[in-house]
């Protein structure tokens, strides 16, 4: 990989802090709203060390995994079915859409009066945050499979079953992996949600706690971790994939999630 | 056996019914070899699609025998992004005879088209012309009863084609499947068949016998009489270029 696809990103990255710094060496910003970049990386770094940081990060991970590990469950076998079965989408499709067009932070308080305040009604902000990237991806790729393909299988007297196992499932995966991409972002933004409303831990309860006492600099320090854990797990699920199935790296170049 | 009666092919595009096939009737005998000639759009590939059980004739009947099994070439090579070139060549075996079967088979049909060094790339990683040598393996390999290939040499250029064309005329001569090749090159059709059907507007306007041994040479007298033959009446008089020119002419 060459070097300047990392080097002309970083350099984006220090002109935003340089500009931020030169803000508040200025005077063009408050102090108080908008803390120079060396205040927030002394929080950040002060968080690091007295375990504050890890202890809320591991919290927030283990959701946004468990949650998002819910979904992809969830969906992948639905989208199967329904890909498969007219009935299914007769019955199914009106209250998925239904339920789609609901954005799931305004289902917090109903979650809450439901699932309570704890795991469950975080998990639930999370599956129904990040479900429809994922079935959709995965139901729009198989029903983009080119038939050319699947005329292929019949002349090979392939079974119904085989021409979805061998066929159809491979041919839907690079829309899949852009539905997984796309829903793990997702989790991420559900989760902070959640936690910002109602919880005792995790980077978004880190946050609104931060901001009840006044302290931005943990604020901002809070979401430059929730980015920066954003970008990395995008770039870990990217290299998963280009590792597992190499012919996708075209693909994965391609699209921008 | 392997059998086309009265069989018809429409379909409806626009609201207006397009005749594909015409009720034809054709006898494909037992390890024979035939082609099917004509211009585009006079129903060849509906012909073979139907002999491929790919298309239901919407009258008459195909006859083939259930045991037979088919391999097919298309038009495009129609190969699995997914899978690199050996697999592709293994797809229609996989799960049917053993991994060390198909791994010889696989080696086989790859020397035979001369892709035995890209066995690991990828289909994006291959020319037309080579994807389409990857789809007559996978053909091949399946060594089938009955093999039917669509134009499977028009994207090679000429020193491939006409070294494709001697690997399926040996093949041919060795195992004895039931071919019918589709071509709009006449030549071609004169080199690669016992007889050749003339097709025109969805139905058949001729069969011609080649007597004449394998292989052919396109330079032999014999083989250019027939193709001069049958481009005479395939063209005839209704050719639209020939009539713009004549009717210039007597301008």
């Amino acid at each position: 990989m060459p070097a300047r696809r990392f080097l002309a990103p970083t350099a984006v990255f220090a002109a935003v802090a340089m500009i931020w710094w030169l803000a508040g060496r200025a005077g063009w910003t408050n102090a108080y709203l908008l803390p120079a970049p060396s205040a927030v990386v002394a929080a950040l770094s002060d968080l690091a060390v007295s375990g504050i940081l890890l202890k809320h990060t591991l919290i927030s991970l283990q959701r946004v995994l468990l949650g998002f590990a819910l979904s992809v469950a969830l969906a992948l076998p639905l989208a199967v079915l329904m890909s498969a079965s007219r009935l299914a989408r007769v019955v199914l499709d009106p209250l998925l859409e239904f339920i789609r067009q609901v954005p799931p932070l305004a289902l917090i308080p109903l979650l809450i009066l439901w699932l309570g305040i704890g795991e469950a009604q975080k998990l639930g902000i999370i599956v129904l945050a990040s479900f429809f990237p994922v079935f959709l991806g995965f139901r729009g790729g198989i029903a983009g499979v080119d038939p050319k393909l699947i005329e292929v299988g019949r002349v090979a007297g392939l079974t119904r079953r085989e021409i979805l196992t061998r066929i159809v499932l491979p041919s839907a995966l690079p829309e899949l992996v852009v539905g997984l991409r796309i829903s793990l972002g997702y989790s991420w933004r559900a989760l902070v949600g959640a936690e910002l409303i109602a919880s005792s831990a995790g980077l978004g309860y880190m946050i609104i706690d931060a901001e009840n006492l006044a302290r931005t600099d943990i604020v901002l320090a809070g979401i430059l971790v929730i980015g920066a854990i954003g970008l990395l797990s995008d770039l870990v699920l990217r290299l998963a994939v280009s590792r597992a199935f190499p012919w996708l790296s075209a693909d994965l170049e391609a699209t921008h999630a | 056996m392997l059998e086309l009666i009265d069989a018809s092919r429409h379909y409806d595009v626009a609201g207006r019914a397009v005749r594909a096939l015409d009720g034809v009737r054709e006898l494909f005998p037992a390890g024979s070899i035939t082609t099917v000639v004509g211009r585009s759009g006079c129903g060849k590939t509906t012909l073979l699609r139907l002999l491929a059980g790919l298309t239901e004739p919407s009258s008459g009947e195909v006859r083939r025998a259930p045991s037979h099994s088919v391999g097919i070439v298309f038009q495009e090579a129609r190969l699995m992004p997914w899978l690199d070139v050996a697999a592709n060549v293994a797809f229609p075996l996989k799960g049917r005879l053993s991994d060390v079967d198909i791994a010889a088979r696989v080696d086989e049909a790859l020397t035979l088209v001369g892709l035995a060094e890209a066995r690991r790339a990828l289909p994006v990683q291959l020319s037309g012309g080579m994807a389409q040598r990857v789809a007559i393996a996978r053909a091949l390999a399946q060594q089938p009863d009955i093999l039917l290939l669509d134009e499977p040499f028009s994207a090679l250029d000429a020193f491939t084609r006409r070294s494709l064309q001697r690997v399926l005329i040996d093949i041919w001569s060795a195992r004895r499947p039931t071919v019918v090749l589709v071509t709009h090159d006449v030549e071609e059709a004169v080199l690669l068949s016992e007889s050749v059907v003339e097709m025109e507007a969805g139905r058949v306007v001729g069969r011609v016998t080649v007597d004449l041994p394998f292989p052919r040479e396109a330079t032999d007298p014999a083989v250019v009489d027939h193709r001069r033959s049958i481009l005479a009446r395939l063209v005839g008089g209704t050719d639209p270029v020939t009539q713009t020119i004549h009717s210039r002419r007597k301008q």
